[in-house]
C-alpha cells in the first residue's frame, strides 16, 4: 500500500497538468483508470450530425494512436502495478442537454462571433462506470471530446489516466481564439493548412485567419477574377482553387474552426498589377523603402472609381467562397508617398475634388458595402480606426497589431477588437532581418516566447464597460522567412499559449503551465505535428527543476 | 534566331546560373551556352583499384542529377530556358581521374586524415560542345569535392536536365582545412537518420568536420563498451542511445561523404548525468539553486581531484577513442564552476590531503586524460577556457575552440595554439529563440540576437591576427546547442544558415552578401528538393528576383 500511495503522490504532480487549455473548472482524483480494450463512445443523440460522428471516430483513433508515455522520469513504466488493480472505462456517453438544437459542428462553428456555444461538462467516474459528456451544442461536445483526448497516457500496452475521477465544467473566456497564416510571402500546400487546423482544434482554437494574398503573390483563384491567380501566383501549382477552399473550409468547420479570409486592401496589393496594371499605383517602384514597408511596392488606386468597383466586385466574389460571417478587408500600412507620386491618382483626386483621406473613405464604404451585401461583417487592421478618418460600421471588428498599447484606443472608439499585437503575438519575430544586403535584426525583435504571450492581459487599460468589446486574440505567422519547412516548428507549441489565454482567461501561472505545455508538445509530436522542444528533455521530465529560481 | 538571341540576352541580364555554386569555387569561368545532360549520361573513373566509396559517391551524384528536378530561380522558372534546348549540345560523359603520380586511397581514409593533411583540391572542365567533361585531382577526396560542384550546375525543365552556363572551367581548393558543424545530442536526442541527413547536407556544401557534442549534463546517450552503465542510467530512454553499431554506421556514412567525426566528451564540467551511474564521481550533482553551481540545470561536475575519477575518465576516453577513427577528440573544458567544488566535501578533503590547489588538480586531471588520448593516437581539442581561464599544461598542437566571443581569438593565437572559430557572436545557431528557462517571461536568449546567415558570412577569420598568428587558424564551424531543438526543427534551424560558414572557410572571407544571396536561395531550394527542410530566407518573390529585395533596391 505504501508503494501505491507514493505513486499517487508522484502522479498528482503531472497528470491533470496535461490539459491545454486548462478548463475553467476542474476536479480530479488520484485513482488510476484504464481505458477498456472495447472502449466505445456512445452518441445519445437522435440523428446525430455526421461531423459529430466523425469527431468521435477521430477521438477514438487518437486514444489508440497517441501512445504518449507520461512525462515523468521512467515515463510511466512504474504505473504497471497500479493499473492491474484499477477500474476500466468502457463507455463515454455523449449527449446534448434536453431542448438543445441538433446542428452540425460546422454550422455551430460558423455562427457569428459571440453567439457560439462552446461549453461542456465532462464526468469520468473512477469505478469504471460510464463517463458522460454533455453540452448545449455539438460544438461544445467537440470541445469536450478534445479535452477527453488529452487525459490519457500509454505504458505497458495500457491506455490510462492516474487522476480519476475527473469532473470538468468548461467554457471559453473569449470567443475569438485564432491563428493567422500568411500564404502569400511563401506558399503552403493544402496539406500543411489542414495539419495546422488539426493542431488548432486540439487546443480549442475557433478561428483561422487566412491572410491569403499580399503584394508578393496572389494564390487564391477567385471565380470571375481568375487572372489574378494565373498571373499573380508563384506557379500554377501554387494556387488555392475554389475546390481547395471548399475543402479547407469544410475541414476547419468539422473541427470547430471558422475561416476568416483576408483580402488586404488597399495596400499590400502590388501583385494585382501583374494582371491589372491599371489598378495599381507605384507598382514595383524603386526605391521600395519610399513606397512600402517591404518589397514590392504597389497599392490599389483608391481614388479611381474603376478600381473601387473592381475591388468591390472582387471582395463580393471572395465573400461567396467563404461561409464565415467575418471577412477582413485589411487596411494596414497604407503608404501616402505612393499616391503622391502617382499621376493617375493625383488626376483622379483633382477631378473629384477629394483629398486622399476622403477617397479612402469612399473606397472603404464601397468595398464594405459590397461584402455586407453578401452578409459579411468586415474586419480591419487597426490603422483604419486609429490613423485614417474612414466611416466604419459599428460592428466592424478591429485587429490590433502594431502594439498592445493601441488596444485601449480602439476600445475607446467603441469598436470590437481582436488582439494580435506584434509585441506579444507575432511568431515571426527574432529570426533576423530578411531584407538582402542588411545585417540587422528583425523589426519586432526579440523572439516572442510562449511565456511572453502567456503573460498577455486582454483587458489591460480597458474599462469594465468596454471589456465586452474584446472578442479575443490570435498569434500570427507572417511568412517572409517561413514555408512548409518550418511551419510546425515556428508555430507549435507557441501558438497554444494564446489559445489558453483566451480560453481559460488571463493570469495563468507560468510555473504550472510549463509541464502542461511540454505534455501538449509531446502529444502534438505523437500526432504528427512537429512541435519543438521548449527545454532539454531532462527538464520536461522534472517539472519545475529548470525554472530560473529552482 | 531572333528569338534565341533574345533569350540569350535575357539570360545575360538575369543572374548567371554559375552563381548557384555553394561554396563559391576559388576560380570559376563560365559561358552562356545551354548544354543538356544526356539521358544516358555516364560518369566514369579512370585508373585501377578505384575505391568503393568513390564509386558509391559517383552513383549518388548520378541519382541527384536525375532526382533534383530543380527549376531555375528566375521569373517564369525553367520555361524561360526551354527555347534554347533545341539547338543545345548534349553532354554524355564525365570522366574522373587522378593527377600523375597520385594513387587511389579510399575517400573515407582521406577524409579522416588530420585536417592539415587533407587534399581537397580539384579541377573541373565542362566543354560547351558536348565533348566529355572531366574532373581531375590528386586525391579521391578532391574528386569527390568536384562531383559535389558538378551536381550543383544542373537544372531541370520539361524532363530535360541542363545548364545554361557552358562552358565551365573551375579550379578549386579550400581556404581552410577545418570546416565544421557541431550538433549537441545531449540536451535533446536525435535519431541516427537525422544525423545522416545532416551529414548529407554538410557534404553538399563541402563541410568536412562533424563535431559531435554527444553527451552533456542532461543525458548520456553514447553506449561505450565497458562503460554501458553511463547510458543505461543516463540516456533519456533505452531507445534514445547511440550503440557501437550506430556509431560505426554514422562514422562510415560521414567518411564516405568526405566528413571526419570529432567526438566530444565534455569534461570536467557538463557531466551531471554521470552521477546516475556513479554518484561518487560527481560534485554538486543536481544541487539547488542550480544557478549558483552551473550555467544551466542540472548542476554537476566531475570530482577531478579524486585520482579514481581521473583514472575512470582516462579509461573512458581510451574506450571512446577506439570507437572513432578521427585524429581529433574533444575533451571539452568549458564553463567550469568553482562554487561547485567549494561546497563539495570530498573535493575539499582531497585538496587538503594533497596540499594542491583546484587549478593544480585540474592540471593533473587534464594531463592524465590527454595522455590517455595521445596514447591512442589522438590530438585533444579543448574549449577556449582551458587556455584563457585556467592554468593547465597543454601541448601546443592542441587545437582550441573559441566560443565565448570572437574577441577571444587573438588571445588564443597569442598563446600559440591552433584554433577553430566557433564564436557565439557569429556562429551559434540556437541564439535568438528566447529564454528556455522556466518561470522567466522576460527571458531572452543569452546570446541574442539570432545570428543570420549574413552575420556569419561577414566573419573575418584573421581579424586582428598577425600573419604568423593567422597560420594557426584551422577553420571554423557553426554550432547547434539543442535546449530548444530536436528532430522537429533540426533542418529549419540549421539550413541554409550553416552553409554560410561553409563558404566562408572554403572560399575565404570577404564574400559579397548581395551576390551571395541568390546563390544561397538556389542552395536552399536544392536542399528542399533533396529532402532537407531548409527554410525560406525571403518571400519567393524575392528569390526569383535577385537584388529586388535588397535594402537599397
Amino acid at each position: 500500500m505504501r508503494l501505491i500511495a507514493v505513486l499517487f503522490a508522484v502522479a498528482h504532480v503531472s497528470g491533470v497538468l496535461a490539459l491545454w487549455p486548462l478548463p475553467r473548472s476542474l476536479e480530479t482524483g488520484t485513482n488510476a483508470l484504464k481505458l477498456a480494450s472495447n472502449f466505445d463512445v456512445q452518441i445519445d443523440i437522435p440523428h446525430a450530425p455526421s461531423d459529430l460522428k466523425d469527431a468521435v471516430s477521430r477521438t477514438k483513433s487518437l486514444l489508440k494512436s497517441d501512445k504518449l508515455g507520461r512525462l515523468v522520469v521512467g515515463r510511466g513504466a512504474s504505473d504497471h502495478n497500479t493499473l492491474q488493480r484499477s477500474g476500466s472505462l468502457r463507455t463515454l456517453r455523449v449527449s446534448l442537454t434536453p431542448g438543445s438544437p441538433v446542428r452540425s459542428i460546422t454550422e455551430e462553428a460558423r455562427l457569428a462571433i459571440g453567439t457560439r456555444s462552446e461549453g461542456y461538462t465532462l464526468q469520468i467516474p473512477s469505478d469504471g462506470s460510464s463517463a458522460t459528456l454533455t453540452a448545449n451544442s455539438t460544438l461544445g461536445l467537440l470541445r469536450g471530446l478534445t479535452t477527453f483526448g488529452q487525459l490519457w497516457y500509454e505504458a505497458s500496452g495500457e491506455i490510462y489516466t492516474m487522476e480519476a475521477p475527473v469532473s470538468i465544467t468548461d467554457s471559453p473566456a473569449f470567443p475569438f481564439r485564432g491563428f493567422m497564416l500568411d500564404t502569400s510571402r511563401n506558399f503552403f500546400p493544402v496539406a500543411d493548412i489542414k495539419r495546422t487546423l488539426d493542431a488548432m482544434s486540439w487546443v480549442k482554437m475557433s478561428q483561422f485567419h487566412w491572410h491569403v494574398v499580399d503584394s508578393q503573390s496572389f494564390p487564391l483563384e477567385v471565380p470571375g477574377y481568375t487572372e489574378l491567380a494565373s498571373k499573380g501566383a508563384y506557379d500554377s501549382s501554387m494556387v488555392y482553387s475554389p475546390k481547395d477552399v471548399e475543402d479547407i473550409v469544410a475541414y476547419a468547420g468539422a473541427r470547430g474552426i471558422d475561416v476568416m479570409i483576408e483580402i488586404d486592401t488597399p495596400g499590400h496589393t502590388a501583385i494585382i498589377s501583374a494582371a491589372h496594371p491599371e489598378h495599381i499605383a507605384c507598382a514595383q517602384e524603386s526605391p521600395w523603402t519610399t513606397f512600402a514597408n517591404e518589397p514590392p511596392a504597389g497599392q490599389l488606386r483608391i481614388a479611381s472609381p474603376a478600381t473601387t468597383n473592381f475591388t468591390a466586385g472582387l471582395l463580393s466574389a471572395v465573400a461567396r467562397m467563404f461561409p464565415s460571417s467575418l471577412l477582413s478587408t485589411g487596411g494596414d500600412e497604407l503608404n501616402t508617398e505612393c499616391y503622391v507620386q502617382d499621376a493617375e491618382t493625383q488626376a483622379d483626386l483633382k477631378a473629384s475634388g477629394q483629398t486622399l483621406e476622403q477617397a479612402l473613405d469612399v473606397f472603404t464604404r464601397a468595398t464594405h458595402a459590397a461584402i455586407r451585401a453578401e452578409g459579411k461583417t468586415p474586419a480591419v487592421w487597426e490603422e483604419m480606426v486609429l490613423e485614417h478618418n474612414v466611416t466604419l460600421g459599428n460592428d466592424t471588428v478591429v485587429m490590433v497589431w502594431i502594439s498592445s498599447a493601441n488596444a485601449a484606443a480602439v476600445a475607446a472608439r467603441n469598436f470590437r477588437l481582436v488582439h494580435g499585437p506584434s509585441d506579444y503575438f507575432y511568431l515571426d519575430c527574432g529570426a533576423g532581418e530578411w531584407i538582402g544586403d542588411d545585417v540587422a535584426n528583425s523589426w519586432c525583435d526579440p523572439f516572442k516566447t510562449w511565456q511572453k504571450s502567456y503573460t498577455f492581459d486582454p483587458l489591460a487599460n480597458i474599462s469594465a464597460s468596454q471589456a465586452h468589446l474584446v472578442l479575443g486574440g490570435e498569434q500570427l505567422l507572417w511568412t517572409e522567412q517561413s514555408g512548409p519547412e518550418n511551419l510546425d516548428s515556428i508555430v507549435w507549441p507557441r501558438a497554444a499559449s494564446s489559445a489558453e489565454v483566451f480560453w481559460s482567461g488571463p493570469g495563468g501561472d507560468l510555473n504550472t503551465a510549463l509541464p502542461r505545455l511540454h505534455d501538449l508538445a509531446f502529444r502534438l509530436r505523437q500526432r504528427g505535428v512537429k512541435a519543438i522542444q521548449l527545454q532539454p528533455m531532462w527538464c520536461a521530465l522534472r517539472p519545475g527543476q529548470c525554472n530560473i529560481d529552482s | 534566331m531572333k528569338l534565341l538571341a533574345l533569350v540569350a540576352l535575357v539570360l545575360a541580364i538575369t543572374h548567371s546560373p554559375a552563381e548557384a555554386l555553394w561554396p563559391q569555387p576559388q576560380s570559376v569561368a563560365t559561358g552562356s551556352s545551354t548544354l543538356l545532360l544526356s539521358p544516358g549520361f555516364q560518369i566514369t573513373v579512370q585508373g585501377n583499384h578505384v575505391p568503393g566509396d568513390l564509386l558509391a559517391a559517383v552513383g549518388r551524384t548520378k541519382q541527384l542529377l536525375v532526382s533534383d528536378k530543380l527549376e531555375r530561380l528566375v521569373v517564369g522558372r525553367g520555361a524561360v530556358d526551354a527555347p534554347s534546348f533545341r539547338a543545345a549540345k548534349v553532354l554524355s560523359r564525365l570522366t574522373l581521374s587522378l593527377g600523375k603520380g597520385a594513387s587511389f586511397a579510399s575517400l573515407t581514409s582521406e577524409a579522416q586524415k588530420a585536417p592539415e593533411e587533407r587534399d581537397e583540391a580539384y579541377h573541373l572542365i565542362i566543354p560547351k560542345d558536348g565533348s566529355g567533361a572531366s574532373i581531375t585531382a590528386n586525391s579521391t577526396l578532391g574528386l569527390f569535392r568536384g562531383l559535389t560542384t558538378f551536381s550543383q550546375l544542373w537544372y531541370e525543365h520539361a524532363n530535360t536536365v541542363y545548364t545554361v552556363s557552358a562552358p565551365v572551367t573551375i579550379e578549386d581548393r579550400p581556404a581552410y582545412p577545418y570546416r565544421g558543424l557541431m550538433l549537441d545530442t545531449a540536451r535533446n536526442f536525435f535519431p541516427v537518420s537525422d544525423i545522416k541527413r545532416t551529414l548529407d547536407a554538410m557534404s553538399w556544401v563541402k563541410i568536412n568536420q562533424f563535431h559531435w557534442h554527444i553527451v552533456d549534463s542532461q543525458s548520456f546517450p553514447l553506449v561505450v563498451p565497458g562503460f554501458t552503465d553511463l547510458s543505461a542510467k543516463g540516456a533519456y530512454s533505452s531507445s534514445q542511445t547511440y550503440s557501437l553499431s550506430d556509431v560505426r554506421d554514422i562514422v562510415s556514412y560521414a567518411g564516405a561523404r568526405g566528413i571526419d567525426v570529432m567526438v566530444e566528451i565534455d569534461t570536467p564540467g557538463h557531466t551531471a548525468i554521470i552521477s546516475q551511474a556513479h554518484p561518487d564521481f560527481v560534485a554538486c550533482a543536481e544541487a539547488s539553486p542550480w544557478a549558483t553551481y552551473a550555467n544551466e540545470p542540472p548542476a554537476g561536475q566531475l570530482r577531478f581531484v579524486d585520482a579514481t575519477v581521473t583514472k575512470y575518465i582516462a579509461d573512458l576516453f581510451t574506450e571512446v577513442a577506439k570507437m572513432f577513427p578521427s585524429t581529433l577528440f574533444s575533451t571539452g573544458g568549458d564553463e567550469l564552476n568553482t562554487n561547485c567544488y567549494d561546497i563539495d566535501g570530498p573535493t575539499q578533503a582531497a585538496l587538503n590531503a594533497s596540499g594542491s590547489t583546484l587549478e593544480q588538480a585540474l592540471d593533473v586531471f587534464t594531463q592524465k586524460t590527454h595522455d590517455a588520448l595521445k596514447a591512442k593516437g589522438k590530438t585533444p581539442v579543448v574549449w577556449e577556457e582551458m587556455v584563457l581561464v585556467h592554468n593547465v599544461t597543454l601541448s601546443k598542437d592542441t587545437p582550441v575552440l573559441v566560443w565565448i566571443s570572437s574577441d577571444n581569438v587573438k588571445a588564443v593565437a597569442e598563446a600559440g595554439h591552433k584554433l577553430i572559430h566557433a564564436a557565439s557572436d557569429y556562429f551559434y545557431l540556437d541564439c535568438g529563440g528566447g529564454g528556455w528557462v522556466g518561470n522567466f517571461p522576460s527571458g531572452n536568449s543569452w546570446c541574442d540576437p539570432f545570428k543570420t546567415w549574413q552575420r556569419s558570412f561577414s566573419f573575418d577569420p584573421v581579424a586582428n591576427l598577425t600573419a604568423e598568428e593567422a597560420k594557426l587558424v584551422l577553420g571554423g564551424q557553426q554550432l547547434l546547442w539543442t535546449e530548444q531543438s530536436g528532430p522537429q526543427n533540426l533542418d529549419p534551424v540549421v539550413w541554409p544558415r550553416a552553409a554560410s560558414s561553409a563558404e566562408l572557410f572554403w572560399t575565404g572571407p570577404g564574400g559579397n552578401v548581395s551576390a551571395a544571396l541568390p546563390r544561397l536561395h538556389d542552395l536552399a531550394y536544392r536542399f528542399r528538393q533533396r529532402g532537407v527542410n531548409a527554410i525560406s530566407l525571403q518571400p519567393e518573390w524575392c528569390a526569383l528576383r535577385p537584388g529586388a529585395c535588397d535594402l537599397t533596391a
